[in-house]
């Protein structure tokens, strides 16, 4: 569509407009990647402290605990365990996947892969950012109120979220912090699909876009369509709890009149189901293009690939109701419901198929990104699979809020879209920072993660089977979940392990970032997309000229050219 | 050539902002709709409406904004046309009829949820009020940002200066504008009327 060519805008020089007040993309984009990490390591220490109370009960959480919890020597007390699982699903899922793979990946990858100088909006994407920096500082205040941050459940289900379930300030702070972080999204959302629109480089059809910015435009039209519902119910959420509405409350909770708590459930997952393919779609873009450079071939079926990826994008906003199989739905719309659900499999099926067709025959090179790449292969696989017996209403019903669940959606969003922003930080890192990483530690850091997350995950899914129930401070206080407290071990463990295996990447990140001399070249990878045409780390300008497409994002191994086995999108088709 | 230049800046300058401020107004589409999906399970779910005996609202005063509401949204045309028709001083009147329309409209508001409070419907007396107050509320706070917008137009009042950025500018703002009093129209209808 139409094309313009924007300004070069002179080289910030002051300290303030290079990395604070920043206009352009790239900067923003780091910005949000440390931000992300940032909250990343929050929501981690939250997870670790849940993993030790589950394994060892009542025991002193090591080194930091008698600074945390001095009145219970170390050990989490019940109320702070319902606040640390409220604020680690939160956490991660605004605050760090949210920020690193639609924040930090979408703002440096969109215009650099479009052929742009810059998003459509400056201005706009720096005050999306200054408002997430807003919102979590509104999060992370709610920790230090009279009783505590948030503390009920990430979905924060009225009556618990109303007034009556958590009388403190955390819950308002919470619902603030949401809809603060609400508007930042939607801002950066309309920003991304006018981009995607208006600033293609000359040449560029849709569909030679790379596959990850087909995933992060998706998200964006999911996020700037959904997030405005889940804006609507925390608004009413917060009207309930400020102003004395009574929307949520029904019975003896609410003094007069007849609000109604199942609302607020349908509400949030008409945004909520969006939501797990707004973190999920930009890591299979990635996925999708990596294997593709990675094994030296035109990625299987690509357009294909970014009509599934649409069509799942269209069909999740149907499916919505799968999460409320229990809360006396009638049986024709749990039916419906199940059915639209087992529809995504399709569209799924597809670009699965398409992934394995990629690696097929291949000459494939196991560098870091790939790995990680695989590691989303096998973890999505996994997570998808299982996915299929919670969307099913019979086995729903049994496995509703266990730790079945958790793992599920602890494989489908944690640990897929986890090891795709590896992925992408180890593949775009020669971009944004001019240096590569430590491959031999990349590796390390890469198996034992697998390693780790796996241990965690599927211990998770084995006890969830076994029938634990998720959001319980001590879950062995019955009979036939005490035989499940080996296994509880095993998956507290595996997590320190990967927690710990967290170092090696953070080490390795900042001593690429600010210590390494040697420089990465320009194309490290020998991919052909715009953003590798330009020097590395990418000038601020972008591109000095405008270039013009002639061919698709994964013109790899094909033998007319000689001299290399990939060839640039300004260059002819061969 | 140089007016040449200047047409193909305004171009994709209208092109770009016309494209963000669709995707914006669905998403402020999708707020209001899910506060009408509120208000729809509520209204259907219960037995006598409005619930537990209370009184419905006087409809005196939620007309009157309605009426504000749609000859504001109307002078609002009037001045963005005048514009294009480059009639400056008719652009500027009406610009500042639309102002004043805006302004009074949250007068009207302040006096509905006075007289809410005198025919004792109160925000926390049962979800009938709540419903009342609460979209009144985000309505209004949308049309705080609706005149902070129009305040906006201000400098481009002086005249020609920059004709191309000022359509567009009148363009967005107006489509906002009137988004606002379509919302209200059909808040009106469904809360007030029905």
């Amino acid at each position: 569509m139409a094309f313009y060519e924007q300004h070069i805008h002179p080289k910030p020089t002051t300290f303030l407009s290079k990395y604070i007040f920043s206009f352009d993309h790239k900067v923003i984009g780091k910005q949000f990647l440390w931000y992300g990490i940032l909250f990343l390591f929050v929501g981690g220490l939250m997870a670790l402290m849940i993993r030790w109370t589950l394994a060892f009960p009542g025991q002193p959480f090591p080194v930091i605990g008698s600074y945390l919890f001095p009145e219970t020597g170390g050990a989490v007390p019940p109320d702070t365990y319902a606040m640390l699982f409220t604020m680690h699903g939160t956490i991660m899922i605004f605050y760090a996947i949210t920020p690193i793979l639609i924040g930090a990946f979408g703002n440096f990858c969109i215009p650099l892969m479009l052929g742009a100088r810059d998003m459509a909006f400056p201005l706009l994407n720096m005050l999306s950012f200054h408002l997430a920096v807003i919102s979590g500082l509104l999060l992370m205040g709610s920790l230090f109120t009279p009783l505590g941050a948030a503390a009920g459940g990430w979905t924060s289900y009225p009556t618990l979220s109303t007034l009556i379930g958590s009388p403190g300030v955390g819950q308002t702070l919470w619902s603030l912090a949401i809809f603060v972080l609400g508007v930042s999204s939607t801002m950066g959302a309309v920003n991304y699909i006018t981009t995607i629109i208006t600033l293609r480089a000359p040449g560029m059809g849709y569909f030679d876009m790379p596959l990850t910015v087909w995933g992060l435009g998706l998200t964006a039209v999911l996020n700037a369509i959904f997030l405005p519902v889940l804006g609507a119910g925390v608004l009413l959420l917060i009207f309930d709890r400020v102003f004395g509405t009574t929307f949520f409350l029904a019975g003896a909770a609410a003094t007069t009149g007849t609000g109604d708590p199942v609302l607020f459930q349908h509400v949030f997952w008409i945004f909520g189901h969006p939501e797990v393919y707004i973190l999920i779609l930009p890591a299979w873009g990635i996925v999708s293009d990596l294997l593709s450079f990675f094994s030296r071939k035109p990625a299987f079926g690509a357009k294909a690939t970014a009509l599934a990826m649409t069509s799942i994008t269209i069909l999740s906003t149907l499916v919505y109701g799968h999460h409320m199989f229990t809360t006396q739905m009638s049986p024709l719309l749990t039916q419906t419901f199940m059915t639209l659900t087992m529809t995504i499999s399709i569209p799924s099926a597809i670009f699965f198929t398409n992934w394995l067709g990629t690696l097929w025959k291949g000459s494939i090179r196991f560098h870091s990104p790939m790995l990680f790449s695989l590691g989303v292969v096998f973890v999505f696989g996994l997570g998808g699979l299982t996915g299929l017996y919670l969307g099913t209403v019979t086995t729903d019903l049994y496995l509703h809020d266990t730790y079945f669940v958790v793992g599920h959606f602890h494989y489908t969003m944690a640990a897929s879209v986890l090891l795709g922003g590896f992925a992408a930080t180890y593949f775009w890192m020669p971009k944004m920072f001019g240096t590569l990483m430590n491959e031999f530690w990349a590796k390390i850091h890469f198996w034992i993660t697998m390693l780790g997350l796996n241990g965690v995950f599927f211990g998770m899914m084995l006890v969830g089977y076994g029938g634990m129930h998720r959001r319980i401070y001590n879950p062995f206080i019955y009979e036939f979940t005490q035989k499940l407290i080996p296994i509880n071990t095993f998956t507290t463990w595996s997590a320190i392990v990967m927690g710990f295996a967290q170092i090696i990447f953070v080490v390795n990140f900042v001593h690429a970032v600010f210590f390494k001399k040697q420089k990465a070249g320009d194309n490290p990878w020998e991919v052909g997309t715009l953003e590798w045409t330009i020097p590395s780390p990418a000038p601020h300008y972008n591109f000095k000229e405008i270039p013009v497409v002639k061919c698709g994002p994964h013109e790899l191994g094909n033998p007319n050219v000689s001299g290399k086995d990939f060839q640039y999108q300004t260059e002819e088709l061969a | 050539m140089a007016t040449m230049v200047v047409d193909k800046n305004f171009e994709r300058e209208r092109m770009t902002s016309s494209i963000a401020m669709v995707m914006t107004l669905i998403s402020f589409s999708m707020l209001f709709a899910t506060l009408m999906l509120g208000y729809v399970a509520y209204r259907f779910t219960s037995v006598v409406w409005p619930p537990l005996g209370m009184q419905r609202a006087s409809l005196e005063i939620p007309t009157l904004s309605t009426l504000i509401i749609l000859m504001s949204s109307l002078s609002y045309y009037m001045s963005e046309s005048s514009f294009l028709q480059n009639k400056l001083k008719a652009f500027k009147n009406y610009y500042f009829v639309t102002l004043l329309l805006g302004t009074s409209f949250m007068v009207s508001q302040m006096f509905l949820w006075q007289n809410l409070k005198l025919t004792g419907i109160f925000v926390d007396s049962t979800v009938f009020g709540s419903i009342i107050y609460a979209f009144t509320w985000v309505h209004a706070g949308h049309m705080v940002v609706g005149l902070l917008a129009l305040l906006f137009l201000i400098p481009s009042l002086r005249g020609k200066r920059n004709e191309g950025k000022t359509q567009i500018w009148l363009k967005s703002v107006g489509q906002f504008w009137h988004f606002l009093g379509i919302v209200w129209v059909i808040m009106y209808f469904s809360i007030f009327i029905f």
